[in-house]
């Protein structure tokens, strides 16, 4: 069945009272012609009414307030999602110089996807990447964009701790690793440097079931909770979703729930709030078929909790989580 | 004081090339000639006197010192006759009705964009493109309320030019209404014989611009002035024009949204608030939509906004009118949205974004003015003819690192203003340009007459940013269309 229920649990626990505290989500999965996002549902504790809207990407944030003091802050939010089955688009056999000559219309139609951004900028280790790509590939879009991905997944150690949340590719660079969401913002920098569109996805990654559980948990590093990956543009196919974590395909397994230039367009949970309190974040996701096959039902979680920040402020900003 | 007066090759706004005074100008001439050199200077101690007194301070924020400076007066005044003005008060309409129209375009439909005339990706390039704004409904579909458009008059052709536009918070309204108050106790006989066009009502026509933004009907809608705070460098303008508006001068930490309503906090419990004429920054307004480290913002503003509950002036985003890249297309979206040829011209630019105007930049850099596109007030530029090898060079670096982020042009020869130099005691000619100050209420543009001559007092400087050492001018517009004469 490829019908999920997902479950998000995000805590934050505070040292002392906090107040005025605003909140941005973006967690509602997309709904278009590969995913039906059947419904979803927000809860807070305290209490609080959860209003939507869709941003310039057409993400859907979900925006919420708590005024009075509390020390603690649970959001949850719940999205029964129908995952349509995967058509495998054709191959495209565009090579790079057929890119090459549609770069100032690409660049007119694309430009977000096409420019460096925060988190993605072109240094120099990045274009040498790039560059090692495009010489082992076979000269196509595909295959460039295809390499690249792998070319990730060989050279950098999935690492958790490595970076933080706001590290940009040059901390991944330095120590060679990372979690999905920097190993994301490396292929986005390669693909954009070489002229092509590229948009960071966040999402999750439902585990493959298979009889040896562990192994497959195993198999699906970074999976289930916050997942990232990125999606490429092919001028003849469209965009084809390439994850650079586990180096596989991307298909209906992969949830997706926003599209940004990088992080810091879609970071799932974002807020500030009024307190001198440090604070703490613990995130939990769990996904399990709607109906299962034999009709039992089976829960996976998982979860993590990063250290206190020290630091402290007036104005605070919520943790976020890494995508990993 | 005019004795040996040599107006040089320089358009003079004052005097002719023969150095007779213009007729505009021939009243002032002939105090100021007549005037002896201690009198002039205890009038002129007493002008500086006032604005300390009063606080009319600005700070520096590349001094490391961070210090308050008076923002030197000039008590020689600039003098524009009539029929020059009302050129200039077209072209300035046109211009900011031309701008409105861009940004509702650009957060809207982006016709422009589609009938390829300009870029896309400079567009979204701008560091001040604000993707939050597209589609959103603002109050009265007004952007630009107040505009600061700098012109300059060019020696060679005795032409207005525009040199930029600020359409985000132009500052220095209230030293144009303060230079005037200082004039009139100094020089009262000056506005006897001269017939100066007034420019104190500049508050009253801002208050109801503000308040016929309010989303509410009915009730008289509550406008406030949102300042960043004390350290601001514009901050004794905000309380002076807080002041002079009757409303209440408010920081972040005094406003609350709650339920997509903005409030402000009071000791008799929350007002609500319709209008915010904000003194602060995009990128510093809301922490939760933009800058999360930003202390004077209000979180929660943008969803009020988008929720239609509360009017901002200027709009969010309008920096994507202003950059100076875009400058150079203001001219293009005067004939694209209005069908009309502009009055005024814009000054030749070059963008660096473009592979043939950058080669011809890197080779002409020592006789280009370099502007990031971005900044402001001087910031961020570089002087081709005057700047020593070793900034050219560093510039040079930087254009080819981010050529997007520069544009340049030609070193226009600005027009010179009689002006008192206090090293000689004499009157002498000095580099000036203007900014006027035009209000937009949707359908007409209203702006006081003159603005806000500023100067290099420096001589031969070119540069009259405040925070480079410029002072400013009273400006004025007479009412005949020559001197005195009504």
């Amino acid at each position: 069945m490829n019908r999920y229920k997902l479950v998000h649990v995000t805590q934050f626990s505070y040292d002392g009272i906090v107040t005025e505290s605003y909140n941005e989500l973006r967690l509602r999965p997309r709904h278009d012609e590969g995913q039906s996002c059947l419904s979803f549902r927000v809860t807070t504790n305290p209490v609080a009414k959860a209003v939507g809207h869709q941003d310039y990407f057409g993400n859907w944030v979900h925006q919420f307030h708590i005024l009075p003091e509390h020390k603690k802050l649970r959001v949850e939010t719940e999205a029964v999602i129908l995952m349509h089955p995967v058509k495998e688009p054709p191959v495209s056999t565009l090579t790079l110089a057929e890119l090459d000559a549609m770069r100032d219309d690409l660049a007119d139609e694309h430009f977000d996807w096409l420019a460096a951004s925060g988190y993605c900028p072109f240094v120099p280790e990045i274009l040498e990447l790039a560059a090692d790509a495009e010489r082992e590939c076979d000269g196509t879009i595909h295959g460039l964009v295809q390499t690249a991905s792998s070319l990730i997944h060989k050279r950098f150690r999935y690492q958790q701790g490595a970076t933080h949340v706001h590290s940009s590719v040059e901390d991944c660079l330095e120590t060679k690793a990372g979690v999905c969401q920097d190993f994301s913002h490396l292929l986005l920098a390669m693909l954009r440097s070489r002229g092509i569109p590229a948009r960071y996805v966040s999402g999750y990654l439902v585990p493959r079931q298979g009889n040896d559980e562990k192994a497959a948990m195993e198999r699906v590093i970074g999976g289930l909770a916050s997942h990232a990956w990125v999606q490429a543009f092919i001028p003849d196919t469209g965009w084809i979703g390439l994850d650079p974590t586990s180096g596989e395909y991307v298909d209906a397994q992969h949830i997706r729930v926003a599209y940004g230039r990088d992080y810091g367009d879609v970071p799932p949970v974002r807020g500030v709030y009024k307190g001198h309190a440090g604070q703490s974040l613990a995130v939990d996701v769990h996904v399990r078929p709607a109906v299962d096959d034999d009709g039992a039902e089976q829960l996976l979680e998982t979860s993590a909790t990063p250290p206190p920040d020290p630091e402290e402020e007036i104005h605070a900003q919520q943790q976020q989580q890494q995508q990993q | 004081m005019f004795e040996g007066y040599d107006p040089g090759t320089f358009y003079d706004e004052l005097v002719a090339p023969d150095g007779t005074p213009r007729p505009e100008a021939a009243a002032m001439h002939e105090i100021l000639a007549g005037m002896p050199l201690d009198v002039f200077e205890e009038r002129r101690q007493l002008a500086d006197l006032s604005y300390l007194v009063q606080g009319i301070t600005f700070t520096v924020y590349s001094d490391g010192r961070g210090t308050e400076r008076l923002f030197p007066f000039d008590l020689v005044p600039r003098i524009i006759p009539r029929h020059e003005w009302d050129v200039v008060e077209k072209g300035l309409a046109q211009r900011v009705t031309a701008l409105n129209l861009y940004l509702q375009d650009i957060y809207g439909k982006q016709r422009i964009l589609k009938d390829k005339i300009i870029p896309r990706h400079l567009v979204q390039s701008c560091k001040h493109f604000r993707r939050e704004m597209v589609g959103l409904n603002v109050p009265r579909d007004i952007y630009v309320h107040i505009a600061g458009i700098d012109l300059v008059r060019d020696s060679r052709t005795g032409e207005y030019l525009v040199l930029e536009d600020n359409a985000r918070s132009p500052s220095g309204i209230s030293y144009v209404l303060e230079n005037r108050l200082v004039m009139r106790r100094t020089f009262a006989r000056a506005f006897e014989v001269s017939e100066v066009m007034p420019v104190d009502h500049y508050p009253n026509e801002l208050g109801k611009i503000l308040r016929s933004l309010s989303p509410r009907t009915g009730d008289r809608p509550v406008v406030v002035l949102l300042t960043p705070g004390l350290y601001n460098s514009a901050y004794f303008e905000h309380c002076f024009l807080a002041q002079e508006m009757g409303i209440e001068l408010v920081e972040g930490r005094d406003l609350v949204v709650v339920d997509d309503v903005v409030y402000m906090k009071t000791i008799r419990g929350l007002t609500r608030v319709d209008v915010i004429y904000r003194r602060v920054d995009d990128d510093f307004l809301d922490p939760l939509a933009f800058r999360a480290d930003s202390l004077v913002g209000v979180p929660g503003l943008m969803n009020a906004y988008r929720a239609g509950n509360i009017a901002l002036a200027n709009a969010v985003g309008t920096g994507v009118a202003d950059d100076k890249a875009i400058y150079a297309f203001v001219p293009d979206f005067i004939r694209y949205y209005l069908g009309e040829e502009p009055i005024l011209k814009n000054v030749d630019t070059f963008l660096c974004s473009r592979p043939d105007h950058l080669s011809y930049v890197l080779e002409h850099l020592n006789e280009l003015v370099v502007k990031a596109v971005g900044e402001s007030g001087g910031y961020g530029m570089l002087m081709g003819p005057s700047a020593d090898k070793k900034t050219t060079e560093e510039f040079r670096e930087r254009l080819k690192a981010d050529p997007r982020n520069y544009i340049a042009q030609p070193v226009i020869p600005l027009s010179r203003c009689p002006s008192f130099d206090p090293a000689t005691g004499t009157i002498s000619p000095r580099h000036i340009d203007l900014r006027p100050y035009c209000l937009y209420d949707g359908e007409k543009v209203t702006i006081v007459p003159g603005g806000l001559t500023r100067v290099a007092l420096q001589k031969g400087s070119l540069v009259v940013n405040s925070s480079q050492g410029g002072g400013s001018k009273d400006t004025w517009v007479l009412r005949g269309n020559d001197g005195g004469e009504a």
